[in-house]
């Protein structure tokens, strides 16, 4: 062993300086340092994760957003299509309410034509009747025969007849 | 290469480079083979145990020595301390560079520990594997450092005959200058003579080596200069010339202050210690007492089971010298490599060993972990489990 150079206060000295050395490392350098590499490491992992959960909900608020404008333009095209069908349904009633009223209109109009026609009718009768006692008075006033009282008549009524007419 | 050639500084770099490799040839120690050799240095004595750079103390259990792979383990105790006080105190969310690299690092390792020990046992596994990886590395890369290896106090020629197991040598040069009294001069010429010629211990010791360093003023520092092939005197030679070397001279060995820390095999040993320690702590604590000895020493399974157990315990003891040996091996082996071809080629003979030397310190020191890692990993899985499934 001597020759080997091994010999007992040589090895406990270099035993005892390694241990030194492994005690001293693992407290000033291994244990901060793996503490460190293990913080960062899930600091990264934490960090991912929330890049990932942000991509995951981007992509949800992304589809509900289409969900949403899809609604809005359904909404839209039935609220146009209401619309359209309101119009056209005021503007067949009105059509309708304003084809009444003409008709209505012209309905009074013509019982008002009538009207007065019958009217005029009345009045001319009543004027003819006098006309004809008038022309009876006329008669009887003078010398009445009976060719000349026919005549008279006839003569009267030709001329009511054709004035009415 | 008309392209290298017509450009001025291009050219220039490409003569700079042949000049280096033709000095480099010429002055190593092949030129010295043609009497040139201007470059060469001794090769340095190497030697397996760690070398002693000063003295300690006393312990119960054998003298305690500085030994030069201690102060670069305590060296790279240091830088890796640094570090991780920087980083520490600049840990940040976002990472500045020291720590980005460390947390690179960790994280590998983290993987790995997950992948062989499973994520329940891994952040157990972990401070260990990791301690070992970048401690080894940091000690392996500093190794190859300059000044480690070849800057050093001389060890004299009386500590040299001490390590040969000649333990009552005397230095003639010493003794000639200490003791100039006359009456003493005598007797101790005549013992240093019987001792350096004489024939019970100078046999193996004779021919060893002695490198012949300048001496600063009486300073013990010397570094492996280049130039210095040739001064070399045998312990014969040393004892003849009464330790006279030359004025301002001193003879001896270059100690070198630093030295690759695993190339000690008390440093590897200990790292494997520890590991395997460890391990067993985790068997235990992971699988209970019975669960864990029960791999060791088995009763349930008969004879063979018995057998099987004992050899478990082999096993574990042949782990602990693979570990140690591996290491070691490696490391050592290419110190002496990058000495060698300092040696034999100075400048360019060692730029694609340093290389490779940084690719070994750091295979080593990954290897050293993983295996470990496994072993640990093993150690937490019990054998009835197995068997059962």
């Amino acid at each position: 062993m001597g020759d080997l150079g091994i010999n007992l206060p040589g090895l406990i000295t270099q035993i005892i300086s390694f241990v030194i050395l492994f005690v001293i490392l693992s407290k000033v350098l291994y244990k901060p340092l793996v503490a460190m590499l293990d913080q960062r490491a899930e600091k990264i992992t934490a960090g991912l994760e929330a890049a990932e959960r942000a991509k995951e909900e981007a992509a949800k608020s992304e589809e509900s957003i289409q969900e949403q404008l899809q609604e809005a333009r359904t909404e839209g095209q039935k609220l146009v299509t209401q619309a359209r069908e309101t119009a056209d349904r005021f503007r067949e009633e009105e059509m309708a309410k304003v084809k009444e009223e003409l008709d209505a209109e012209r309905a009074r109009a013509e019982s008002n034509i009538q009207r007065e026609r019958d009217a005029a009718i009345e009045e001319l009768r009543k004027e003819f009747a006098g006309l004809a006692i008038t022309a009876a008075e006329k008669v009887v006033k003078t010398s009445l025969d009976e060719e000349g009282h026919r005549a008279l008549i006839e003569g009267v009524l030709n001329d009511e007849g054709a004035r009415n007419n | 290469m008309s392209k290298i050639l017509g450009n001025p500084r291009s050219l220039a770099i490409l003569l700079i480079c042949i000049a280096v490799a033709a000095a480099s040839v010429l002055g190593g120690a092949l030129g010295s083979a043609f009497g040139l050799g201007f470059f060469a240095s001794s090769l340095p004595a190497i030697q397996l145990p760690a070398e002693k750079v000063t003295d300690g103390f006393d312990t119960p259990i054998g003298k305690w020595d500085v030994m030069n792979t201690m102060i670069t383990t305590w060296l790279a105790m240091l830088v890796l301390i640094l570090i991780s006080v920087k980083i520490r105190s600049n840990l940040n969310e976002v990472p500045g560079r020291l720590q980005a690299l460390f947390e690179v690092i960790v994280e590998f390792f983290l993987g790995l520990c997950e992948q062989i020990a499973g994520k329940e046992h891994a952040r157990r596994f972990f401070p260990l594997v990791f301690t070992i990886f970048i401690f080894i590395v940091v000690a392996n890369w500093m190794g190859i450092l300059p000044g480690f290896g070849t800057v050093g106090r001389i060890a004299g020629p009386e500590e040299i005959a001490h390590h040969h197991d000649v333990h009552d040598y005397h230095d003639p040069a010493l003794a000639d200058s200490e003791h100039k009294t006359a009456e003493s001069k005598m007797e101790k010429h005549a013992k240093h003579h019987s001792d350096s010629h004489g024939g019970d211990h100078g046999a193996h010791l004779d021919s060893v080596k002695l490198h012949i360093f300048t001496d600063y003023q009486s300073m013990p520092i010397a570094a492996l200069s280049p130039a210095s092939l040739n001064e070399e005197v045998t312990f014969a030679e040393y004892g003849e010339k009464h330790g006279d070397v030359g004025v301002g001279k001193r003879a001896g060995h270059l100690v070198p202050f630093l030295r690759s820390a695993n190339t000690d095999l008390n440093m590897s040993l200990a790292i494997a210690i520890v590991a395997m320690v460890m391990v067993h702590f985790w068997g235990l604590s992971i699988l209970g007492i019975l669960g864990h000895i029960g791999k060791f020493i088995n009763f349930k399974a008969g004879p063979i089971g018995f057998f099987v157990g004992l050899l478990e315990i082999i096993g574990e003891v042949g782990r602990v010298i693979s570990f140690t040996f591996r290491l070691f091996g490696n490391i050592f082996a290419g110190e002496v490599l990058l000495m060698a071809m300092a040696f034999l080629l100075p400048f360019i003979g060692i730029l694609p060993f340093l290389g490779l030397e940084l690719f070994v310190g750091l295979i080593q020191a990954f290897v050293f972990s993983m295996l470990t890692l496994v072993f640990a990993a093993m150690a937490s899985v019990s054998h009835d489990g197995g068997d059962h499934h």
